[in-house]
């Protein structure tokens, strides 16, 4: 009624309406795709009508026409919206709200207008034709020479963008500044004195191409770059409460090491890919390539499989194709040609795979160390489509087969693999064996030692039966084990194989008896001494009474023993380890197969997206997890599907990237530039998108932390090994990507300088807020180093302007200008004045304490001050 | 000494921020740094949309899920059936309701989270207070003194069975859903700061556990850092993460450092003068350096009488803490901060409000933890004229089931529970929905956990439909509806 009056009113009153093209422009076309285009648009066409274009508007669908210009009222699309009938109203409950009167009567008015709308409309094109689902190709490459002379495949393609706008670069950044980003861009890490003067001493022309290699060499390149693509395969160490593991896995830690290792070795990233998602079927008994799959084993939840497997669906196909899969998981993708069940049959890759710890050498308790590993538990493990994306309401009708998105293009045939003894039964391997066996004869070694200590005055019947029982012990773990090496070997006799089944059996049985026999010995002691005296009190007396269930229920257990014992015919025994299904199902090396086909359009493109933005700050394509519809075909394609071809074409080399990237003019411009430059470039261009400078960049969380350490000294620049506790960031100086970082189990140093996100981070925010100021003005670990350093430079520097100028060099990578160096030298002066008559100074209260106290002397102390402040500077944490 | 080259690439024919501004039509130089910073203003944004009703926002959450049926919504008919079975009533049909629907488990928990059949007595009276006769448990004498302003929602209702509503009653997601911006960070995120030298969302008390969101619950996740709530001690020596240098430090030493580092990042500025991110960091440091002073200052008592010491229950044991977090919180809306969150009853698990068994020995001591405090604050808000600009809620994550469980508990009940909200343009002496005669669904004026959120947001002038950001969809439930029954 309300709406009714609505429109009344407005025929009535209002003046003449002006719903023109523009109208339809401003108000129709955006309204109509919030609210329809998701089923009526170029992807679904429900009812063959799209209501994404003007001319397809008036065309209609399989119910006829939607407009009527010459009886407004009449017209569908105003009924279907404004009807109470749930069943026949738009959008559907479920898929979108009811339009509002104000929307109801925008499109009123422009029907009435009569539903005009220019005449230039493009219609949109079928999603399939996205660019991104497009085989990249190399374009031919623009013949541009760049300020080194050369025709640079990066510099021609951002050069030509730039004559086209007629916009000039910034000229070549200073070999100060450019040393300094490139330390800390390969190794997060800022140069020493020493490796700045060796660089600024070197008069080569090819002195940046080896500085470029010698940093692609170092370790510490695997660490930085690593924590990169930890980022972007959500790393994270085990969460839990107290002992209790809940989310991904302890000693997870070894898959963070091989991250670091393969980067460091320029492992192809297409086969970095495949042995995370699948090294239990290509490597099955590798261990060192097992640890890959740490990418897996991450998503582990411990309360629920569908949270476990949805995260690892949504993240792989963000991480290695920037496809929002996850958007499909209640109903089909509102914006991507990806139906609801293309995600059930991505899922159903995942299905049968589970997570398991193997033995290590050395360790046999598993919470200690150990191996974590995915490989495929249920091979037949069904899956089912949720309605609505509700757990609750599976459609086991219709189980879903393994599949991926048919966008692609690309077949997905997984081949079953056969796995070798050692995969099925890992406890095959002889250090297992070696091990067990040693700690059974120390058993029976500590059981002789007790007995040969029995004073000659004691009972000995104790001590005797635990070297029986201990003795009997070792010898059925030797008889199982002969039994199981006989069950896996290559020649099956079978008859050897019962007979040693039969004498494990039996050695095993006689083994249980033994200890049982021990067991009640023990047990009637106890009891006798709890006899021995009247009981005191109610408490003595329950465990009077509970030692003597004791003793009977021990007698049970011996006679249950004895009667196992005597069945010589039983061949039944417990075998050494667990075993697991003989074959994969080959799924997820057919996953990996289909994401580094060379015809995927996706992969190279991502990640070669995700390697730019880290070198320049901004990436070509700016969602870097979504390469969907919603990523608009990006201002530098062409470059970015060369790089992507260049990539795949040089056996997927991240180092070939890199160098590629650094040698190129692009990278070594100014950030800052003229008055002049600016003004011309910054109304045409005010984003940098063509990338005409540098863009000023904050260093990461990890890098602020582990460059304080590095400019002082104090760096452990250790590789690899067990997470350290979070909690130690500032008392241990091993760099910051070995601190356990996961859900609630954070340092606060580098949350602070927004460090990834553990659940998702595929690109980091930095932020500029004080708590960061407090941090470096107030922890402990920035305080301490700064002593350090400040005592370090002063045993080098004879006077304090020598001091000055070796601390900005130091700490930022340049010497002081004449202004910073009379500020330093009356704040020396000054503070170390102020410093020496402590008695007049007022002590800030404070429970923060810290190992290294502040220098006695008022000079060495106002240095340190000096040096405290430079690591404040915002230059600091800044590469220009 | 040094080799390497005294040229500096970053200062071009010696440019200056004034010329260089000089050359862009703006003329002032770096001397007027400071001013420019003043009005600069830190990029907040500005997303009041509605003439506000409150400034600040003083929100209460008791962990573990404090019972509505000894709190603040009396059922006589548990006490008319006690003992007897649900279907035993003439109200059996509570146990058919679509309502069950709405729950949703991360895992089947085989102790907690079912639907209680025995019928258990309410554990304390109940009277009406004040002139609006608004009914409150005898548990809770102080905060029914302020019945009259006090409004109750006794209405809500939540998804989650277990514990993981303390994490969705602040995201309005289920924990199966991961981690959202929280109704702290979008209040942050929508007014920015009034007090510069303050955080603007503070979180006092042991935050919620692992189990149940962590410091999710205060956090921002895709806002940014910068939107997370700051957690603050009672403690002037420490009162929050590298608030204070480590011991040895003077106040002087630390002034002298702060002048030389303004003077060499202004020096800075010179050279790069279109460096925001830059001006932007000094900003940071100079309000970092009146946060100093002024954090340990808000959890220093020393300014306050003896009388409101005393008011708050300070100096008794029950009450020391949550007495000394609320005069805390007073401290921080008068100085103008957003959004104060308080945990109480934090046990490093579900929460100590989580009383399986034993509900009478649990609520009245946690009830006797809160009440004198809560009293005080709204008493000690109104007589300073800032209750009609502070909102003050009291929540919880769910209520507790009138069947008992362990004979003398109650079990999780997400179905209906009551929350309290008093001030900031809320009617007072009202109690808005309710729940079936035993308590069990919310049937009159349903409010999922977000309604309370918008409603928050409403009252402080922002419009919770603004409240998103590009490239983050957010659904319509995360939105919630504003209760505006309840506005005055």
């Amino acid at each position: 009624m309300r709406l009714l009056l609505t429109v009344l009113l407005l025929t009535v009153f209002s003046s003449p309406v002006s719903a023109d093209e523009n109208f339809y422009e401003q108000q129709i076309k955006p309204l109509l795709a919030t609210k329809c285009s998701a089923c009526h648009g170029a992807l679904k066409q429900e009812s063959d009508l799209r209501l994404d274009a003007g001319q397809l508007i008036h065309a209609g669908g399989a119910s006829g026409a939607v407009v009527d210009v010459e009886q407004p009222n009449e017209s569908m699309l105003l009924s279907r919206v404004q009807t109470k009938d749930p069943d026949v109203r738009m959008p559907p409950e479920g898929e979108g709200e009811p339009l509002t009167p104000g929307q109801i009567e925008l499109l009123t008015t422009w029907i009435r207008g009569g539903a005009k709308f220019p005449k230039s409309e493009q219609v949109p094109p079928d999603p399939r034709q996205h660019w991104a689902y497009q085989i990249p190709e190399k374009t031919e490459l623009p013949q541009i020479e760049n300020g080194f002379g050369e025709v640079h495949p990066i510099d021609s393609f951002l050069l030509s963008r730039l004559h086209e706008r007629k916009l000039s670069a910034a000229p070549q950044s200073q070999p100060a500044t450019l040393v300094r980003r490139v330390y800390l861009d390969l190794l997060g890490l800022p140069p020493t004195t020493q490796h700045q003067r060796k660089f600024l001493a070197d008069p080569s022309p090819n002195a940046w191409k080896q500085l470029v290699d010698e940093l692609l060499d170092d370790p510490a390149y695997g660490e930085r770059w690593g924590r990169h693509w930890m980022d972007v395969w959500r790393y994270s160490d085990w969460d839990g409460y107290k002992n209790e593991l809940r989310g991904s896995q302890r000693h997870i830690w070894r898959w963070r090491d091989w991250i670091i290792e393969s980067v460091n070795e320029d492992k192809p990233y297409d086969r970095m890919v495949t042995e995370m998602l699948a090294a239990d079927e290509l490597a099955p008994t590798d261990d060192s390539t097992l640890r890959a799959t740490g990418f897996l084993a991450r998503n582990y939840h411990k309360s629920n499989r569908n949270i476990w497997l949805d995260a690892t669906v949504e993240h792989t196909a963000k991480a290695f194709l920037g496809m929002t899969i996850d958007c499909a998981r209640c109903h089909d993708h509102k914006y991507d040609p990806i139906a609801q069940s293309e995600y059930y049959a991505m899922r159903a890759v995942f299905e049968p795979h589970q997570v398991r710890t193997e033995q290590l050498p050395g360790e046999a308790d598993l919470l200690k160390q150990g191996l974590v590993r995915a490989y495929d538990a249920k091979p037949d493990a069904p899956t089912y489509l949720y309605v609505a994306g509700n757990e609750k309401h599976p459609d086991k009708e219709h189980p879903v087969s393994p599949n991926l998105p048919e966008v692609i293009g690309l077949n997905f045939e997984p081949q079953p693999v056969e796995l070798p003894p050692l995969a099925v039964y890992p406890s095959l391997r002889q250090f297992v064996e070696k091990e067990q066996l040693e700690a059974a004869s120390a058993k029976v070694k500590a059981a002789e030692e007790a007995l040969a200590n029995v004073k000659e005055t004691e009972r000995n019947e104790l001590p005797q039966q635990d070297l029986i029982a201990a003795k009997s012990e070792l010898e059925s773990l030797q008889a199982r084990w002969l039994a199981d090496r006989a069950k896996f070997s290559q020649s099956k006799d079978s008859t050897e194989q019962k007979k040693l089944a039969r004498q494990a059996s039996q050695a095993e049985k006689k083994a249980k008896l033994e200890r049982a026999r021990h067991t009640l010995l023990v047990k009637k002691q106890s009891l006798q001494e709890a006899e021995s005296s009247e009981p005191a009190d109610e408490k003595a007396k329950a465990a009077l009474a509970k030692s003597r269930q004791e003793v009977e229920q021990a007698t049970k257990e011996q006679e249950e023993a004895e009667r196992l014992a005597a069945n010589a015919e039983a061949s039944d025994y417990t075998p050494v380890g667990t075993s697991y299904p003989a074959t994969s199902t080959g799924r997820r090396s057919a996953l990996a197969g289909w994401i580094t086909d060379r015809r995927n359009p996706l992969a190279a493109r991502v990640a070669v997206n995700h390697i730019w933005m880290r070198h320049f700050g901004e990436p070509l394509v700016a969602n870097v997890f979504d390469f969907g519809l919603r990523s608009p075909k990006p201002e530098h394609a062409d470059l970015l599907d060369w790089l992507a071809v260049e990539f795949m074409e040089n056996d997927w080399s991240m180092k070939h990237l890199h160098r590629l990237i650094l040698t190129s003019e692009a990278y070594c411009r100014t950030s800052s530039v003229s008055s002049e430059l600016f003004a011309a470039n910054i109304e045409q261009d005010p984003e940098n998108q063509l990338l005409w400078r540098s863009n000023v960049q904050r260093l990461d969380a990890e890098s602020i932390r582990d460059s304080v350490l590095h400019v002082a000294g104090t760096l452990d620049q250790t590789l690899g090994g067990p997470d350290i506790d979070f909690g130690d960031g500032e008392k241990v100086h091993r760099r910051s990507i070995y601190f356990r970082h996961a859900y609630e189990k954070q340092m606060q140093l580098l949350v602070t300088f927004d460090a990834a996100a553990p659940n998702e981070c595929y690109r980091r925010s930095p932020s500029i807020i004080p708590q960061q100021a407090l941090a470096l003005s107030n922890s402990s670990l920035v305080v301490e180093q700064s002593r350090r350093l400040a005592a370090r430079l002063s045993t080098a520097a004879s006077d304090s302007e020598e001091f000055i100028r070796l601390a900005f060099e130091s700490i930022l990578c340049r010497d002081c200008t004449a202004d910073e160096l009379s500020a330093c030298h009356e704040f020396l002066a000054s503070q170390s004045q102020r410093l020496s008559q402590p008695g007049r100074l007022t002590p800030v209260a404070s429970s923060g304490s810290i190992g290294l106290p502040a220098a006695a002397d008022s000079a060495q102390r106002a240095r340190e001050n000096l040096v405290h402040v430079l690591f404040n500077h915002n230059d600091f944490v800044t590469v220009r | 000494m040094s080799s390497v080259s005294p040229q500096n690439d970053y200062s071009y024919d010696g440019v200056t921020r004034r010329k260089f501004l000089n050359d862009l039509g703006l003329g002032f130089g770096s001397i007027a740094l400071s001013s420019m910073l003043m009005q600069d203003g830190f990029a907040e944004t500005q997303l009041q949309q509605i003439a506000p009703r409150a400034k600040s926002v003083i929100w209460l959450f008791m962990i573990g899920g404090a019972s509505h049926l000894e709190t603040f919504d009396p059922k006589p008919a548990i006490n008319q059936y006690a003992g007897k079975s649900i279907e035993e009533t003439p109200h059996a049909g509570v146990l058919k309701s679509s309502f069950l629907e709405n729950e949703r488990v991360v895992a089947f928990d085989p102790n907690n989270g079912f639907i209680r059949n025995k019928l258990f007595p309410m554990q304390i009276g109940f009277a009406p207070r004040g002139e609006s006769g608004l009914e409150i448990s005898d548990w809770l004498p102080h905060v029914a003194s302020r019945a009259d302003d006090l409004c109750l929602i006794r209405s809500m209702w939540t998804e989650d069975s277990n514990h993981g509503a303390q994490l969705q009653f602040h995201t309005g997601r289920h924990r199966v859903e991961g981690f959202f911006p929280t109704i702290g960070s979008w209040v942050n995120y929508g007014l920015g700061s009034i007090n510069e030298n303050l955080p603007q969302f503070v979180v006092m008390g042991t935050p919620v556990a692992d189990c149940c969101g962590g410091k999710e619950c205060h956090r921002a996740n895709y806002l940014g850092p910068k939107y997370d709530g700051i957690p603050l001690n009672i403690d002037p020596a420490s009162p929050l993460p590298y608030a204070k240098p480590p011991k040895g430090t003077f106040q002087e030493e630390q002034d002298g450092q702060f002048e030389l580092l303004r003077k060499l990042n202004g020096l800075t500025v010179d050279k790069f003068p279109d460096d925001e991110a830059l001006v932007a960091r000094i900003r940071s440091y100079e309000l970092a350096y009146r946060m100093q002073t002024a954090v340990p200052e808000v959890v220093q008592f020393a300014d306050e009488t003896q009388e409101t010491i005393d008011l708050y229950g300070i100096e008794l044991k029950e009450t020391k803490t949550f007495g000394q977090q609320l005069l805390a919180a007073r401290r921080l809306v008068e100085r103008g901060v957003r959004f104060v969150q308080i945990y109480h009853g934090s046990n490093g698990g579900a929460g100590q409000w989580d009383s399986h068994k034993g509900l009478k020995a649990n609520h009245s001591k946690l009830c006797k933890q809160i009440d004198q405090p809560l009293g005080a604050l709204l008493q000690d808000l109104k007589r300073r004229g800032l209750l009609d600009e502070t909102l003050v809620v009291w929540a919880t994550e769910f209520g507790r089931t009138p069947g008992s469980q362990s004979t003398d508990g109650r079990d999780h009940h997400p179905y209906g529970f009551t929350i309290a909200m008093a001030g900031g343009g809320i009617k007072g002496g009202v109690a808005h929905g309710a729940t079936d005669e035993l308590g069990f669904h919310a049937v009159e004026n349903r409010h999922y956990v977000t309604d309370v959120h918008a409603t928050v947001l409403n009252q402080l002038g922002l419009d919770p439909r603004a409240m998103q950001v590009p490239g983050r969809k957010r659904l319509e439930k995360d939105f919630g509806h504003v209760i505006r029954e309840v506005i005055s």
